[in-house]
């Protein structure tokens, strides 16, 4: 027999071979995967905001940047940007190209529409505070501004919640170089 | 007695099924996703005049130390800052002098967007003074030209709480860090 033929001989038994042999059939290891997901799930729940309020800032708004390392404490977000003031979901005010709040809505340096949808808030956060037993209201609100907010709109819009009762103050910042 | 045969199932390697399992961490990552942080938000606190006025009081009775009245007022050509009702590089015989800023900008020409404008070193460095002679002193009240915008306002207060500052692992009761001098930020318009 030439290696030529021995060749062919042994190439036609495995052949043989394989076509008896039973299929098995092919199973999925999903544990590797399963270990890759449950690291990035866990990654994730690390870096899951844990702030009390949840800060979603308007298309466009760039929020000012700080070096301050003091957390958010749970308030009612107002939302400046450069072309509206976002109360509660809700457009208030439109803010012209200028920075300026439409006339129409100020009076001496009051915000009337932003004023109303405030005093409502109020009234309804110190009836939630109330019906918990609390003793006081502790009246707190985070402004979420634009680097480029002019002096006069943050001005007014601290007026406004000033006379709808609200008490304390917040500025939202990103911070610098958090680790 | 015949001996009951144990099936199949008894004997075999039960495979937990993963396939649920996994169909809910593959939901979970979209909405960790969304739900994370991609910019880590810090609050700036400020008190409106009214208040801080009240609160002052309570404090200067407490301490007995003359206040210090630290006013900081950012023009578009600079900071005017006034102590005790006096600013500081004001002519001699006048408390306040509206045409020059005490600290001059540091790129002057800038535009307004420019938030570097301002030379916060030359703040932080005053600031850092005032806190030496009046070591007990936390209150500054900051105001601003109507067009100055809100990022100047944000740099000035952190050169005025100053600039290594960390006010997240200081607990009330403890004494103040030493690298803070004015955190307590009184916001207020038309100070100057």
């Amino acid at each position: 027999m030439t290696p030529e033929e021995l060749y062919q001989a042994k190439k036609a038994a495995k052949k043989a071979a394989r076509r008896n042999k039973v299929e098995e059939e092919g199973k999925l290891n999903i544990t590797s995967l399963m270990d890759i997901v449950s690291i990035i799930v866990v990654y994730l729940l690390k870096s899951y905001g844990s702030d009390p309020v949840l800060i979603m800032p308007t298309a466009g708004q760039k929020i000012p940047m700080s070096k301050a390392d003091s957390p958010i404490q749970d308030g009612i977000p107002v939302y400046i940007s450069k072309r509206s003031i976002t109360f509660n979901n809700k457009k208030i005010v439109q803010i012209d190209e200028n920075g300026e709040i439409d006339p129409a809505a100020l009076q001496a340096h009051l915000i009337g529409p932003l004023y109303d949808a405030m005093a409502e808030e109020a009234d309804k956060a110190k009836q939630m505070a109330a019906n918990q037993g609390k003793e006081e209201w502790s009246g707190r609100i985070i402004l979420v501004g634009d680097q480029n907010l002019k002096f006069s709109t943050l001005v007014d819009v601290m007026y406004t919640a000033g006379r709808a009762e609200f008490r304390e103050y917040a500025f939202c910042v990103i911070q610098k170089n958090a680790g | 007695m015949a001996r009951r045969k144990k099936s199949n199932l008894d004997e075999g390697e039960v495979e937990a099924n993963l396939i649920p399992v996994m169909n809910v961490m593959f939901l979970l990552i979209p909405a960790l996703l969304l739900a994370m942080e991609v910019a880590r938000f810090a609050a700036v606190n400020v008190t409106p005049p009214k208040f801080a006025a009240q609160a002052d009081e309570k404090k200067e009775e407490k301490d007995k130390e003359k206040p210090l009245n630290l006013k900081v007022f950012i023009m578009e050509d600079g900071y005017r800052v006034s102590a005790s009702g006096q600013q500081e590089g004001a002519d001699a015989g006048k408390s306040a002098d509206s045409n020059k800023p005490t600290i001059p900008l540091a790129k002057p020409g800038a535009p307004l967007d420019d938030y570097d404008r301002y030379d916060y070193a030359a703040l932080e460095a005053k600031a850092a003074e005032y806190k030496s002679l009046f070591k007990h002193e936390t209150l500054v009240t900051i105001s601003a030209e109507n067009s100055i915008p809100m990022q100047a306002l944000i740099n000035t207060m952190d050169a005025m709480r100053g600039s290594d500052c960390k006010l997240l692992l200081w607990k009330q009761g403890e004494a103040e860090p030493p690298e803070c001098y004015f955190y307590h930020a009184i916001v207020e318009a038309g100070a100057g």
